[in-house]
């Protein structure tokens, strides 16, 4: 039974109204009189019959999509949602959320009950909706199932509009593309030679690499060594005109961030990401202020408000935020102007599937305080470049000449082959992978 | 709280942009005119812009009062850009805020009339199905306002602004905070037992009467206080945050979004009230989503003509933390006659104090050019 319905029949039964003759003072909460005036209210509904559109959303479809493990890391299977109107335009998002599928396949239908009759167009009405109209705000779970069904709802909006979400976001600030930069590894100082010729004959301009070791939150003297030797390593190997990033993946403690971070600072990095655990703003500022190293993260807040602390104390040069976690197009293009009105550049994250990295590049073309694109994968894209090839036909998330090309076609400007999803049947959830130190106490990956 | 060794500010929007892709575009702009109006008892000066594409379509914009040479300088600016561009228009028309607002929301319009759906859907959506409209009334007293208090009751408006007592520096501040206490007492009871009130502080006290003021007033319920001084000191705006729980509004002279982030992070501001005239929706919009992660509430303030309502209207209904929507309500009937005209008729009214959407391509109205030209100072 629908949320709706639901009232209804509470109304109904009289259980809604304050002249009921059972109503008792003792059995009151003084919901019931709220409750009873929201009835013709959620998007779609009386109410707003004479302002919206006449589209309205019939289904809401959810896709776990799961790569052999070969191909892809185990740990993320895919979740695609789909919308469909009653005028044959459809919508597609992707609420992918890594080591929780499950729990984002299911938050996406619990919000299914909002989102069937509503009127698609109004997009930041629904994230209202399905936010705060939740009572339990924000969180991986929820943020990801937001993001999944915002992102289809701009792709609704786009080819109703005949127009690339970028264009009704305000417009590309450079039509030519989007900046990004794959993930690579190097051991070695001939392998990051070779990595460097490999990466600029692709054209591409940035990569980022890991730490090389897990670490604890006082470290030792040669893992420290260690992790400032590789960074310059890299630096050797890739040389000066390569950009590269490197991410701490929010392994050390703020102090012992504090001082990878004095020592590679003259490596001129494009940002190190996540140089701590993203929970304590506070915490992680006592690390940044002994460095000008740019200073990246983000991929795991939720909502514009999941940001706001980071951005009004000043502590980060470039938010990360993820387009599939954050709350979608909606939410990422907020954080978007907050951080621009501080100085903050923006480098979303995008470690999942094809859709949640297209979406993530309208939002950037629209931003004049971009800076860099990510996507999982690398200079050599391998089998798994394929299968997004095999789903949107086209090279999704590929560079050209270290762009991603800015899609021209209304909406998102994709197409998804639900024929091609079927070959790759959701197995379930993967958590994600755990990792231990050397005495068997718990790391972070 | 320690921060980074880079402070804290607006990056410099000399941002790169690639010059238009194709002037044949469809929604390339092609034409340009401005008209520069001035409404005749009360004086009230702004500029309407309208732009047309290459297909033909065309929209309208409100902004503040402009120089020739501005509007002059922001048509060659524009010229062959797409008018979903207002990214570029923001960055590139920052330093002249009211044109910046004029050509950015000519864009919205046109590119609204030209997809046939309001500007509020495209900006995102409604996100309510009615505008809460607050009557900006002329007069500096209780006797002269109470004229302009009947014609917006009469045109069904139910929230109003007031003016603040302004302070004669003989009278000793006891003396003076019973007489605001005596002046607000007097209007609200004009108002009837249904209206709503802000206090308008025009920006002229300084911050240590407006405090003393603020909590004064802070058990009278008023919706805000508005603009009480001009000082934006730090200093300065903390004596209400420290001294009283009335609600503060500002932002009608601020044109940097750093600005009110900056008032917003340091809890100086609960209203915020950008100026249609001096910031494009699409300004507004950002500022909004800011304020919204503050839990703070956005009130457009305008001062400007009947296009600027309409405009203000649309973004009303597409932020989800919008609250009530200034409306100027002429004392003068001749003043008042060249707003309606200038839109085909009146269109700042309300019902209950709220305003229904108009869902029709754009603004919702046609634009009567005819009226532009009669009433204009110079039409460029």
């Amino acid at each position: 039974m629908r949320r709706r319905d639901i009232l209804g029949a509470f109304a109904a039964a009289g259980v809604l109204s304050g002249a009921s003759p059972r109503r008792t003072l003792l059995q009151d909460c003084g919901c019931a009189p709220q409750i009873r005036t929201a009835s013709d209210k959620p998007p779609g509904g009386a109410a707003f019959r004479d302002v919206g559109s006449k589209l309205r959303i019939t289904n809401l479809q959810v896709f776990g999509v799961t790569l052999d493990e070969r191909i892809a890391q185990a740990d993320r299977p895919y979740v695609f949602v789909k919308v469909e109107t009653n005028q044959g335009v459809v919508g597609w998002g992707e609420a992918t959320l890594e080591g929780k599928a499950s729990a984002a396949m299911a938050c996406v239908m619990d919000l299914k009950d909002l989102i069937i009759g509503s009127d698609p167009m109004q997009v930041e009405h629904l994230w209202q909706l399905m936010y705060v109209g939740s009572f339990y705000r924000g969180g991986p779970v929820l943020g990801s199932a937001i993001s999944g069904i915002d992102q289809a709802l701009w792709d609704i909006r786009g080819k109703v509009m005949n127009l690339p979400v970028y264009e009704l976001l305000g417009g590309p600030v450079d039509p030519r593309g989007i900046r990004g930069y794959y993930h690579a590894s190097a051991w070695s100082l001939a392998e990051a030679r070779e990595l460097r010729d490999q990466t600029k004959a692709a054209g591409v301009t940035a990569l980022k690499f890991q730490l090389p070791d897990l670490l604890e939150w006082v470290e030792t003297g040669a893992k420290l060594t260690r992790a400032v030797k590789h960074m310059e390593m890299l630096r050797e190997g890739l040389g000066p005109d390569l950009d590269f990033a490197v991410d701490f993946h929010a392994r050390p403690s703020p102090t012992v961030a504090a001082i990878i971070l004095r020592e590679i600072e003259p490596l001129h990095l494009l940002f190190a990401e996540e140089i701590c655990p993203p929970e304590n703003v506070r915490a992680m500022a006592r690390a940044v202020r002994y460095s000008a190293t740019p200073i990246a993260t983000g991929e795991r807040l939720i909502a514009a408000y999941g940001c706001a602390e980071l951005i009004d104390l000043g502590v980060i040069d470039i938010l990360q935020p993820d387009i599939a976690h954050i709350g979608g197009v909606t939410a990422l293009w907020k954080v978007s102007a907050a951080a621009e009105a501080s100085g903050i550049r923006m480098a979303p994250h995008a470690c999942e599937g094809p859709i949640g990295g297209i979406a993530s590049l309208h939002v950037d073309a629209a931003g004049p305080n971009f800076l860099a694109q990510e996507i999982c994968g690398f200079v050599d894209g391998g089998e798994k470049a394929k299968v997004w090839e095999d789903l949107m036909g086209f090279p999704a998330m590929r560079m050209v000449d270290g762009r991603y090309p800015l899609p021209t076609r209304p909406g998102l400007g994709i197409d998804i082959s639900e024929v091609v999803l079927k070959r790759y049947p959701f197995q379930g959830t993967r958590p994600f992978p755990t990792v231990f130190h050397e005495d068997g106490s718990v790391a972070s990956i | 709280m320690p921060t980074k060794k880079r402070t804290l500010r607006s990056l410099d929007l000399g941002v790169f942009f690639a010059p238009p892709l194709s002037a044949s575009h469809p929604l390339a702009i092609a034409q340009f005119r401005a008209w520069r109006l001035k409404e005749p008892v009360s004086g009230r000066r702004y500029t309407v812009v309208k732009l047309q594409s290459q297909s033909g379509a065309a929209g309208y914009g409100e902004g503040g009062p402009a120089t020739s040479a501005e509007i002059v300088e922001a048509r060659a600016i524009v010229a062959g850009r797409r008018a979903t561009e207002t990214e570029f228009v923001r960055a590139r028309l920052a330093a002249l805020s009211a044109m910046e607002a004029a050509v950015s929301n000519a864009m919205l319009d046109l590119v609204s009339r030209s997809k046939q759906i309001p500007i509020y859907q495209y900006l995102g959506g409604p996100t309510r199905f009615k505008a809460r409209l607050l009557a900006q009334l002329e007069g500096s007293d209780e006797a002269s306002i109470a004229g302009p208090l009947e014609r917006a009751r009469r045109l069904g408006f139910q929230a109003f602004t007031m003016p603040a007592l302004q302070r004669d520096g003989m009278i000793p501040l006891q003396e003076y905070v019973n007489r605001m206490r005596k002046q607000v007492d007097a209007i609200r009871a004009k108002g009837g037992a249904d209206s709503e009130w802000v206090l308008d502080g025009a920006g002229l006290m300084t911050p240590g009467d407006a405090a003393t003021v603020a909590t004064a007033l802070d058990r009278t319920h008023l919706m805000w206080f508005d603009e009480p001084t001009s000082v934006l000191t730090t200093d300065g705006l903390a004596k209400f945050g420290d001294e009283s729980v009335m609600p503060i509004g500002f932002g009608r002279k601020i044109t940097d979004i750093g600005t009110f982030q900056n008032m917003l992070r340091n809890g100086s501001v609960n209203v915020v009230r950008p100026s249609l005239g001096l910031n494009s929706l699409a300004k507004i919009k950002r500022i909004a989503a800011i304020a919204e992660t503050h839990y703070v509430a956005v009130a457009p303030y305008h001062s400007g003509g009947p296009i600027g309502t309409l405009a203000g209207m649309h973004i009303n209904a597409a932020l989800p933390n919008s609250f009530i929507q200034e409306v100027p309500v002429p004392a003068s009937d001749r003043d008042a006659a060249m707003r309606a005209e200038l839109t085909s008729g009146n269109k700042e009214v309300a019902e209950k104090g709220f305003a229904a959407l108009i869902n029709r391509p754009g603004l919702g109205v046609d634009v009567n050019e005819r009226a532009l030209d009669a009433h204009s100072e110079e039409r460029i």
